[in-house]
């Protein structure tokens, strides 16, 4: 970083670049260097991105953007006032410019194996949006090409697995605070359609992708993939069954994609998992919950409680003081708070893991395994409800890395 | 006319009952940089929040180093000494005798040197060197105190005091005792984890303590040691609460009065049950000091007091273990 500064104060950006860009072709970096970003897909979830970004300045530098929507460049640099950021309408040129060493792949589902492929052949690390892929030749697929590019940080989005909120849960789950967790409930709902507005009617299906089949997962992939990916981490598991039912139940408004879902999978272990969404009540909106023998752990986006069943809660409330110890607070309704403090926007802690990850080399928490697994889950999902049909888990989607 | 007679006796064995069992009250708040919580049985809130807080606002007056216009700081202040009320009477000479026994361990005049490592009540901006807690060291020593009827003096005009590692203990024993003049007999009552409990809880049972444990720290729920106790005093003295990063090295707040730095030895808590809260919180400090062994050599001389340990291995493992006598309030 120094050596960019040092070479750009003293006028020789050409130059410059042509220096820096031996030290960052196929991701060989110095320790401790900022991260040159680009953004590929700057609509809603790209600036979210950008933003979180911004926030973690000290170790990612944005500097390049694309997008098909000439309108969201405008959108994306008021995000970042005063910035130099490049803009691109083709990713390929994006791809090409070697001062960027990481990429965020936030285009519609459909898209998503193209660019992301096109991006590790060009020696990028990529933080790649859920859901990974939108079918099941393309989860499978996507394994093969990140593992042919071990150097290549590969990410995927579902940061759930990044959030010492939900990590927190997972290991009360492995420590029995839950005991036999047989139900999980998920909801994600809201009274409103779901559409992004659009200026004019010809951009429809650009910027409402999410409306159309071709291009989109509807609500299973951008929503309920993220309970499904956490239950998979949570429990080491994956469901045998998968069943899927939805429709077009109040926005007749000429999309595809269902405006009311329900996805119930199976787990081996003698597990329901009821996953939800429906574009006509917003009463409850977020739910997660999940409901052992013990007690129960009901998650918001950001904070977490225990409700330890009556048998349990009386084994903790046994202790009339405390010596050199924690007294178990409670809250009103009865539960206990699973961390202290309210949790950040996931987004940021998955980002911090990217960073970390690129430095280190790790394999990231959420990946080209643990994502191909939630992909296809999703993908089973909606083919149940469009086919009405129930699907069972085949062994070859028993990925692992080897 | 049986009939009459024996609903007749069971109305009046019912209201027994419900003497017997009372309601249970609970007052809590805050006080001396901690909180506190009084739970007790009887039939009429005999005692109120008002009540503790104005006991307590009384002892801040006479203990506390944070009050400019305390007793104490009067005393730290003077040259020679000054009148002192009941309540640094009682603590005063509690600590002394406790200096005796421990030879030295426990030591109030411990003040000066506890301010220069930081843990006083203003900040410091370096830790001492040797030549400096030789220098200070001269103004210790609780022989140099001495009590004469309501007025407390000192030898050296250096000398000052510092109290707290038995003024929460003895708050607790004050609120008891004032429980205890309300004929309460079934009470706990806790300040800052120093605890005293009589009698027994809502469910007719022994009062439960939790002593936590503390295991690798990703536990949701802290790992808590239960003891059973109907009668005493249950304290912790700990160096995993307080401490200070310098350098590499991490400060406790416990510092040796003999050596004048901070302790460095296996233990990581220490838990004392003894008759009175002052006399156990006075106690597990200087445990924490002794280390594992003296503690226990110490504390084999001594009858109804009994020590719970936290410390670390040689492996670098947490363990714990306890004087004999203590087990008996495991069940």
């Amino acid at each position: 970083m120094k050596r960019r500064t040092f070479i750009k104060n003293s006028g020789w950006l050409a130059g410059g670049i042509t220096l820096s860009n031996s030290f960052r072709s196929f991701g060989i970096m110095n320790d401790h260097q900022k991260i040159n970003i680009g953004i590929i897909g700057c609509g809603d979830r790209g600036k979210g991105i950008m933003s979180v970004m911004k926030d973690l300045k000290n170790i990612f530098n944005v500097v390049a953007i694309c997008d098909v929507l000439d309108f969201r460049f405008t959108e994306a640099k008021k995000l970042m006032p005063g910035s130099n950021l490049r803009s691109y309408t083709d990713y390929r040129q994006l791809l090409d410019d070697k001062n960027i060493d990481a990429v965020v792949n936030a285009t519609p589902l459909y898209l998503h194996f193209q660019i992301s492929s096109d991006a590790l052949k060009a020696g990028k690390h990529i933080y790649h949006e859920k859901t990974m892929a939108f079918t099941i030749e393309e989860s499978l697929s996507f394994i093969k090409l990140v593992e042919s590019k071990p150097r290549q940080v590969f990410q995927v989005g579902h940061q759930y697995r990044s959030v010492p909120l939900y990590g927190r849960v997972k290991e009360m789950i492995e420590k029995d605070y839950l005991g036999k967790v047989t139900q999980i409930d998920c909801r994600w709902d809201r009274n409103s359609s779901w559409r992004r507005p659009v200026p004019d009617p010809k951009l429809e299906r650009q910027i409402n992708w999410r409306m159309y089949k071709a291009y989109s997962g509807g609500l299973t992939a951008e929503l309920l993939s993220h309970q499904i990916d956490f239950i998979n981490w949570a429990f080491k598991s994956t469901p045998e069954t998968i069943i899927g039912t939805g429709g077009i139940d109040y926005y007749k408004d000429g999309r595809e994609t269902f405006d009311n879902v329900q996805v119930v999978l199976r787990y081996s272990e003698g597990m329901i998992g009821n996953f939800g969404a429906t574009c006509g009540n917003s009463r409850e909106g977020y739910i997660f919950k999940i409901k052992g023998t013990k007690g129960t752990v009901e998650l918001t986006v950001n904070e977490g409680f225990y409700f330890p069943e009556s048998k349990t809660r009386k084994e903790l409330e046994t202790v009339d003081g405390v010596t050199g110890a924690t007294k178990i607070e409670w809250t009103k309704e009865g539960g206990i708070p699973v961390l202290k403090e309210k949790s950040k926007d996931g987004t940021w802690y998955a980002l911090k893991e990217f960073y970390d990850c690129i430095q280190s080399k790790k394999l990231p928490s959420s990946n080209v395994y643990t994502g191909a697994k939630t992909a296809i889950i999703v993908k089973l999902a909606n083919e149940s409800m469009y086919q009405n049909e129930i699907h069972k888990w085949k062994p070859e989607y028993n990925i692992v890395k080897k | 006319m049986v009939i009459t007679i024996s609903l007749l006796i069971n109305l009046f064995l019912s209201f027994l009952v419900q003497k017997q069992d009372g309601q249970v009250y609970t007052i809590t708040g805050n006080a001396q940089g901690t909180t506190y919580q009084i739970t007790y049985l009887q039939n009429d809130e005999v005692v109120v929040k008002n009540q503790v807080d104005s006991i307590l606002n009384k002892i801040d007056s006479s203990l506390s180093l944070y009050k400019t216009y305390s007793l104490i700081n009067q005393f730290n202040k003077s040259d020679s000494g000054c009148e002192v009320d009941a309540h640094l009477i009682d603590v005063v000479k509690k600590s002394i005798a406790t200096y005796e026994k421990t030879e030295g361990v426990f030591d109030i005049t411990i003040k000066p040197l506890v301010q220069a490592w930081g843990f006083g009540v203003q900040a410091v901006k370096s830790i001492p060197d040797s030549s400096e807690i030789l220098a200070l060291r001269k103004c210790m020593g609780s022989k140099m105190l001495i009590l004469n009827k309501n007025i407390l003096q000192k030898s050296n005009s250096c000398v000052q005091i510092d109290c707290n590692g038995i003024a929460q203990g003895y708050s607790v024993d004050v609120l008891s005792n004032f429980l205890e003049k309300n004929n309460i007999q079934n009470y706990l009552v806790e300040l800052g984890g120093e605890i005293r409990v009589k009698g027994k809880n809502s469910k007719n049972k022994q009062w439960t303590i939790g002593i936590e444990r503390p295991a690798d720290g990703a536990d949701f729920l802290p790992d808590q040691q239960k003891i059973y106790i109907n009668k005493g005093a249950v304290t912790t003295s700990g160096s995993y609460r307080q401490w200070r990063i310098e350098g590499s090295k991490k400060l406790t707040h416990i510092i040796d009065p003999r050596t004048g730095f901070p302790v460095e030895n296996e233990l990581i808590s220490v838990t004392v049950i003894a008759h009175d809260a002052m006399s156990a919180d006075a106690l597990d400090n200087s445990l924490m000091v002794m280390g594992l062994k003296r503690s226990f050599d110490f504390l084999s001389n001594m009858k109804e007091v009994e020590a719970f340990f936290v410390y670390t291995t040689d492996d670098g493992l947490i363990a714990d273990t306890a004087t004999k006598g203590f087990y008996k309030f495991l069940n």
